[in-house]
């Protein structure tokens, strides 16, 4: 028998908000990347600061790319949607943003506000 | 941890994850096949193919990510094109479980989407990949 509408939604939830931790995973890596480890290597002449969180970032990025594609085959997220969880992993900080259009979208699952941030008064 | 014993761990981590994939793959095809609606029988199966995806299939291939990357790291593979080639099937096939998972999903929750049609043919390419994935691992041929 199908799970529930009840249970559909909660499964749903529960992958948006594992999405959300790895999404600010990848961020923070990006972050300790660019402005840690590589003026580390760069400037201070540590390079086994790269050679150790350029892997840990390898990492978190493939899990956050395969997150999404997960999550967006099993749902209904529009191209732009997909676009923007793209674009965000590939800048710094981009992760932050994210973390709020999920939380959002989480949100509009259980039904308070539609993932454009307006409140939904349709229910 | 020594090489050997990396290595035994990713070899059995991606007999795991490819494990998973093909059982996942045939199951969707059959899917894709049908177009009548799921019986009580086969809703049960959809839940126990989810719950292997995700219990077994997504934590091997993670592990064999992991070691994968680690072995990588510590040999100074990084210049080789052989792994460069090697890393574009590994996304691809990561890529695949990815939408099989969704779809897995989907169908669980019965929803009137039928799977993509090139999923169909998601158990040979699985297969040929993960040849090819051997072979360049092995033989390390450029």
């Amino acid at each position: 028998m199908p799970p529930t509408e009840a249970t559909a939604r909660t499964d749903e939830r529960d992958l948006l908000r594992r999405m959300r931790l790895v999404s600010l995973l990848e961020g923070a890596t990006l972050v300790a990347l660019l402005f840690v480890a590589v003026p580390l290597k760069h400037i201070a002449g540590h390079p086994a600061a790269t050679s150790i969180i350029g892997p840990i970032h390898g990492m978190a990025f493939l899990l956050y790319v395969w997150m999404l594609i997960q999550t967006v085959s099993g749902a209904d997220w529009s191209r732009a949607e997909i676009a923007r969880a793209v674009i965000v992993a590939f800048i710094p900080f981009g992760a932050f943003a994210n973390e709020r259009f999920l939380k959002r979208k989480e949100l509009a699952l259980a039904g308070s506000v539609s993932p454009e941030g307006k409140w939904d008064t349709s229910g | 941890m020594g090489y050997l014993w990396l290595k035994a761990f990713h070899v059995a981590a991606v007999i795991g994850w490819i494990g998973g994939m093909s059982v996942s793959s045939v199951f969707i095809a059959v899917h894709v096949a049908s177009s009548r609606p799921l019986a009580a029988g086969e809703s049960r199966m959809i839940e126990i193919v989810r719950a292997w995806d995700w219990k077994v299939t997504t934590p091997a291939m993670l592990l064999a990510w992991a070691l994968g990357m680690t072995m990588a790291v510590q040999a100074g593979w990084f210049s080789s094109r052989w792994l460069m080639v090697k890393l574009v099937l590994v996304f691809g096939l990561s890529a695949l479980h990815g939408v099989q998972s969704g779809m897995l999903r989907r169908m669980a929750r019965g929803a009137n989407r039928s799977p993509p049609t090139f999923l169909r043919y998601s158990a040979p390419a699985v297969l040929m990949a993960i040849a090819a994935i051997a072979i360049l691992a092995v033989v390390k041929p450029f």
